[in-house]
C-alpha cells in the first residue's frame, strides 16, 4: 500500500515526470459532431447520419452495416458489384436512429458497392466510390491479406491523426495492392478517458471514418473501454457499437459473448479475447473456449489479439500487474503449444517487439536468448536476430513446427507514455508514436511470409520482421484408398471392399463402424459392397479364426 | 532522482497510477468534494489498493455522498478482501434503495454463495437470469453452480438451465455444450453423455481430441470395445493432420495417452 503521506508528493511529482514522457494532449471532449458527409448528394437529405456507415464482422458472405442517424427511420442498404448500378437492397422497416443491416448471399471476395438511407433517400453514398465491402476469401485461401493493427489510439487528438495519416499514406504508396486494407484491428482504448459513446464518436468515428466505411474493423476491449462498457452483461458503449460474432459466425467457435470470439480471414485464423474483464483462470470459460478453438483450427496462421501484453516494460510492467501475468502464466503456453505464430496487444503506449519466442513465461529477468534446443527461449538459428530479411534474415518456421511466436506491444497509436522499455524478450523498444500494419503474401516458394511493419506517425518505418512459413497448406499423406490396408482393399469405381485372406484363414466377420463409432454394417463375405454407405470416416474391423485387425476407410 | 526512481516503482499500473496522482491533486485543492473521493476510491479499487479504496468511499459518504453506488463499490471491495458479511451488510443497503437493480442482484446472490446461504443466492440469481437483457455464457455457468451448490443432485434443474442458455446464446455456445456434458456424466445419463460426445465430434473440424475423451468416458463406463474403436478413429483424424498440426505438442500427447489408454484397455481384457 502506499502510505498517503507519501502518496501526495509522490503524485505531484509523477504529474512532472509523466509530463516528460508523454506529448499528449487530452482533447475537451466535445459534443457529438455530424460526420463529414463527403460525397453526399447534392439536395441535402431529411435525416442527418451522425456516425458511420461503418463495417462490421465481414464473412466470406455477409457483412453487417451500421450507422446512427439524428431522428429515427428505416434502415436500407442498397448495393452492387458496380458502383452505377447498386441493385440490390436489404430492408429494415421498423424505425431507428441506431440502424444495423446485414448483408447475406453475398459472393467471397468479391467487392460491393454501397450506400445506406432510408426508403425515401439515400442518406449517404460515395460517388467516387469510396464506401465498399469486399467480402472476406473462403476460408483457407492463400492470398495476400493486409491488416492496419491500432493499440489505444483514441486521444482525439494531432497524435492520433497523425499517426492515421501516416498508415494512409503508407496503403496509398503501396507497390502492390494499393489502398487495399483487408481490415482493421483495434487492441482496446480506442476512446479514452472511458470509453464513452461520446468519446467514440469524437476517437473512433470522426477520426476513422473514411477508413470504416471500406474495411471491417475488429476490437478487443481495453481497460478504458470497460470503464463504461462491462462484460458482465455485454452492455455499455463497447458492446453497442461494435457487432461480433458469437455464433462463429466467421469461422471458429462459437463463444455466445462479444466479449471474446474467434473469426476466419483467407488461412488467418483471428483469436480475440478479453482481458480486462473477463476470468483469466485456466479451467475458466474463456480459456476453454481457447483452448477448444485454437485445436479446432485448420488455417496456417494464427493470429491473437487482446489488450493487456504479455511482455512489456514500457507504461505497464508484465512483471508485476496480474491481468499481464496470468495471461502470460494461463495462456500463453496453452496458445504456443497449438502453433500461435503472432501475439498483439496494446496498454503499454509504445511500440516492443519480441524476439521469436517460445517457452517463457516467467519474468523479465528470467529471459534466456538461447534456442529452445539448447534451454533458451527463442526458436531456431535466427530467432534471437531482429527478423529482418534483409539483415538477419526472417524468422522460420516449417510446416512441421508448432514453436515461434512474436509478441507485439503496440500501444501508441495515439500517445506515448515512455517507460523503462528494456524488456530482455524484446528486439525493439520504441518510445514512438505509431501504428502497426500486418501483411501476408507468398513468398514464391511455396510459403509465406507475414511481415509486421510499425509505421511512425512521420511516415517512417522504424521496425519490421518477417516469419516465413514453407508448405503452406502442405496436406497430410493420406493414404491412397485403394490400397487401406494390408488384407484390405477398396475399389471406389464399384463401390466395392475386398477381404485377402491367407491360405489357411477363415473370415468369421466384418464390421463398420461410423465416424461416430456406431455399428453400421456388418457382413461375412470377402467382397462387400459398400455402395450405400453414407460418405465419410468407417473404421472397419476384420475377425478370422486367425487374428483381429481394424482399418480405416473414407468412402467418398 | 531516486526519489523518482521510487515513484516508479509504486506506480506500477502506468495509466490508473497517473489517474489516480491527478485525483489526489484535485483533492489537495478540494478536501471536501465526496465525489472527488468516491473517483479516486474506484480508482484504488482497480489499482487492487482495496483498504484505501475503502477508505475513500467511507470519506465520501461522511462528507455526504448518499448515491447508492458507493454502497455498491464497498459491498465489492468487501467481496475482494473476502469479508463475505460486510459485503453482504453493503450490498443490502444498495438494494434498500433499489431493490430491482440486476448487477446489485447478482453481487448480493454472489456474495450469499460465498456465505453458503445457497437458497437465497439462488432466489436472488433467479432474478438475475430472468431479467438481465445480454446474458453471456459465465452468467448461465454460475446460475448453475449455485442450482447445484443448493441441491447436489438437481442436475434436472442445472441442465434445463444449459438448455435455454444455449437457446438465448445459440446452439452451439462451446462453454455451455462442455458444461452440458460434465453434466450428464456427473448424473450417470451414460447413453446422452455418448450423444453429446457425438455433437462435439460431429460439429468440430478437428476431432482427433473428441475421439479420445469419449473413448477414454466409454472405458470408464466399462465398454472397452466401443471404447477401442473410438481410440482407431482418433488415430485415423491424426493421421489426416496437416504434418504442422501432427508435431504439435497437444498432438503429440494425445498420441501418448492413445497409447496408454489402448494399453490400459488390452490388460483389462486380458
Amino acid at each position: 500500500m502506499i502510505k498517503k503521506s507519501i502518496f501526495l508528493i509522490a503524485a505531484l511529482c509523477s504529474v512532472y515526470s509523466f509530463a516528460q514522457t508523454s506529448v499528449v494532449d487530452m482533447p475537451n471532449v466535445s459534443s457529438v459532431v455530424m460526420t463529414n458527409k463527403v460525397d453526399l448528394p447534392q439536395n441535402s437529405p431529411s435525416v442527418v447520419v451522425q456516425r458511420g456507415p461503418y463495417l462490421q464482422s465481414g464473412t466470406p458472405t455477409s457483412v453487417v452495416v451500421k450507422w446512427r442517424t439524428d431522428t429515427a427511420t428505416e434502415s436500407v442498404v442498397r448495393y452492387g458489384t458496380l458502383l452505377g448500378s447498386l441493385s440490390m437492397n436489404e430492408t429494415i422497416t421498423n424505425i431507428t436512429t441506431e440502424h444495423e443491416v446485414t448483408l447475406t448471399g453475398l459472393m467471397p471476395n468479391t467487392k460491393y458497392y454501397f450506400n445506406i438511407g432510408n426508403r425515401t433517400e439515400v442518406l449517404s453514398e460515395s460517388v467516387t466510390g469510396d464506401m465498399y465491402v469486399i467480402t472476406a476469401p473462403t476460408a483457407g485461401t492463400k492470398q495476400f491479406v493486409r491488416a492496419w493493427i491500432l493499440g489505444d489510439a483514441g486521444t482525439a487528438n494531432n497524435n492520433q491523426r497523425n499517426v492515421r495519416d501516416a498508415y494512409y499514406d503508407y496503403v496509398a504508396n503501396a507497390p502492390i495492392n494499393t489502398d487495399k486494407t483487408d481490415m482493421m484491428l483495434f487492441l482496446g482504448d480506442n476512446a479514452y478517458k472511458n470509453g464513452t459513446d461520446e468519446e467514440y464518436q469524437n476517437a473512433f468515428f470522426n477520426i476513422y471514418d473514411a477508413m470504416l466505411k471500406k474495411s471491417v474493423a475488429w476490437s478487443c476491449l481495453g481497460n478504458h473501454d470497460g470503464y463504461s462498457a462491462e462484460s458482465a452483461t455485454q452492455s455499455g458503449p463497447y458492446y453497442d457499437i461494435f457487432t461480433f460474432p458469437t455464433s462463429a459466425e466467421a469461422g471458429g467457435t462459437a463463444s455466445g459473448t462479444e466479449a471474446y470470439y474467434s473469426f476466419d480471414y483467407a488461412n488467418i485464423h483471428f483469436i480475440i479475447l478479453d482481458s480486462h474483464h473477463t476470468s483469466r483462470a485456466v479451467g475458466g470459460a474463456m480459456y476453454n473456449w481457447t483452448l477448444t478453438d485454437i485445436q479446432n483450427t485448420k488455417q496456417d496462421w494464427i493470429v491473437t489479439l487482446f489488450h493487456h501484453p504479455v511482455y512489456t516494460k514500457g507504461s505497464h510492467d508484465s512483471d508485476t500487474e496480474d491481468r499481464l501475468i496470468e495471461m502470460r502464466e494461463n495462456f500463453m503456453p496453452m496458445m504456443e503449444a497449438n502453433g500461435v505464430d503472432l501475439i498483439l496487444n496494446g496498454h503499454s503506449h509504445s511500440y516492443e517487439r519480441s524476439y521469436f519466442l517460445n517457452g517463457h513465461y516467467g519474468f523479465a529477468n528470467t529471459f534466456n536468448p538461447d534456442e529452445i534446443l539448447n534451454g533458451g527461449h527463442t526458436v531456431g538459428p535466427n530467432g534471437k536476430g531482429d527478423g529482418k530479411t534483409d539483415s538477419n534474415g526472417a524468422y522460420q518456421k516449417t510446416s512441421g513446427a508448432a514453436e515461434g511466436a512474436v509478441y507485439i506491444t503496440t500501444g501508441s497509436a495515439g500517445k506515448i507514455s515512455g517507460g523503462d522499455l528494456d524488456h530482455q524478450a524484446m528486439s525493439v523498444s520504441l518510445n514512438q508514436l505509431g501504428s502497426c500494419v500486418m501483411e501476408v503474401e507468398d513468398d514464391g516458394r511455396g510459403g509465406q511470409n507475414l511481415t509486421v511493419k510499425f509505421m511512425r506517425d512521420t511516415d517512417g518505418i522504424d521496425d519490421y520482421f518477417t516469419i516465413n512459413k514453407t508448405d503452406i497448406g502442405l496436406k497430410a499423406n493420406v493414404k491412397e484408398p485403394e490400397q487401406i490396408g494390408v488384407g484390405l482393399f477398396y475399389d471406389a469405381q464399384v463401390d466395392l471392399i475386398k477381404l485377402n485372406l491367407d491360405k489357411n484363414e477363415r473370415l468369421k466377420n466384418v464390421k463398420f463402424y461410423n465416424n461416430i463409432g456406431k455399428l453400421v454394417k456388418k457382413s461375412r463375405k470377402k467382397t462387400i459392397n459398400v455402395g450405400k454407405l453414407p460418405k465419410g470416416l468407417y473404421v472397419i474391423e476384420v475377425i478370422t479364426n486367425i487374428k483381429a485387425y481394424t482399418e480405416s476407410i473414407t468412402i467418398e | 532522482m531516486a526519489f523518482f526512481f521510487l515513484n516508479v516503482q509504486l506506480f506500477a499500473h502506468g495509466d490508473l497510477s497517473m489517474r489516480i496522482a491527478e485525483k489526489t491533486i484535485e483533492i489537495s485543492e478540494e478536501p471536501n468534494n465526496f465525489k472527488l473521493y468516491y473517483e479516486r476510491g474506484l480508482l484504488y479499487q482497480q489499482h487492487n489498493e482495496y483498504s484505501d479504496a475503502l477508505e475513500d468511499y467511507r470519506k465520501s459518504q461522511a462528507l455526504g455522498n448518499t448515491e447508492k453506488a458507493v454502497h455498491y463499490r464497498i459491498a465489492e471491495v468487501y467481496c475482494l478482501t473476502e469479508d463475505y458479511n460486510e459485503a453482504l451488510k453493503s450490498i443490502g443497503f444498495y438494494l434498500e434503495l433499489d431493490n430491482i437493480d440486476v448487477k446489485a442482484k447478482k453481487l448480493e446472490a454472489q456474495i450469499l454463495f460465498q456465505l453458503q446461504s445457497y437458497k437465497k443466492s439462488l432466489e436472488a440469481y433467479r432474478y438475475v437470469i430472468h431479467t438481465m437483457v445480454d446474458t453471456r455464457p459465465e452468467d448461465i455457468l454460475e446460475y448453475c453452480d449455485i442450482i447445484l451448490a443448493e441441491n447436489n443432485k438437481n442436475y434436472k434443474g442445472a441442465l434445463e438451465v444449459i438448455q435455454s442458455g444455449l437457446e438465448q446464446l445459440g446452439s452451439h455456445t462451446l462453454s455451455l455444450q462442455l458444461k452440458k456434458l460434465d453434466y450428464l456424466k456427473d448424473s450417470g445419463q451414460t447413453e446422452k453423455a455418448l450423444e453429446q460426445y457425438n455433437y462435439f465430434i460431429l460439429q468440430y473440424n478437428r476431432k482427433e481430441f473428441w475421439y479420445y475423451k469419449k473413448a477414454k468416458y466409454l472405458a470408464e463406463i466399462n465398454k472397452p470395445h466401443e471404447a477401442f474403436i473410438s481410440l482407431k478413429l482418433a488415430t485415423v483424424a491424426i493421421g489426416q493432420l496437416q504434418p504442422k498440426f501432427k508435431n504439435m505438442s497437444p498432438v503429440l500427447k494425445l498420441i501418448e495417452q492413445i497409447k496408454s489408454l489402448k494399453s490400459s484397455i488390452n490388460n483389462q481384457k486380458s
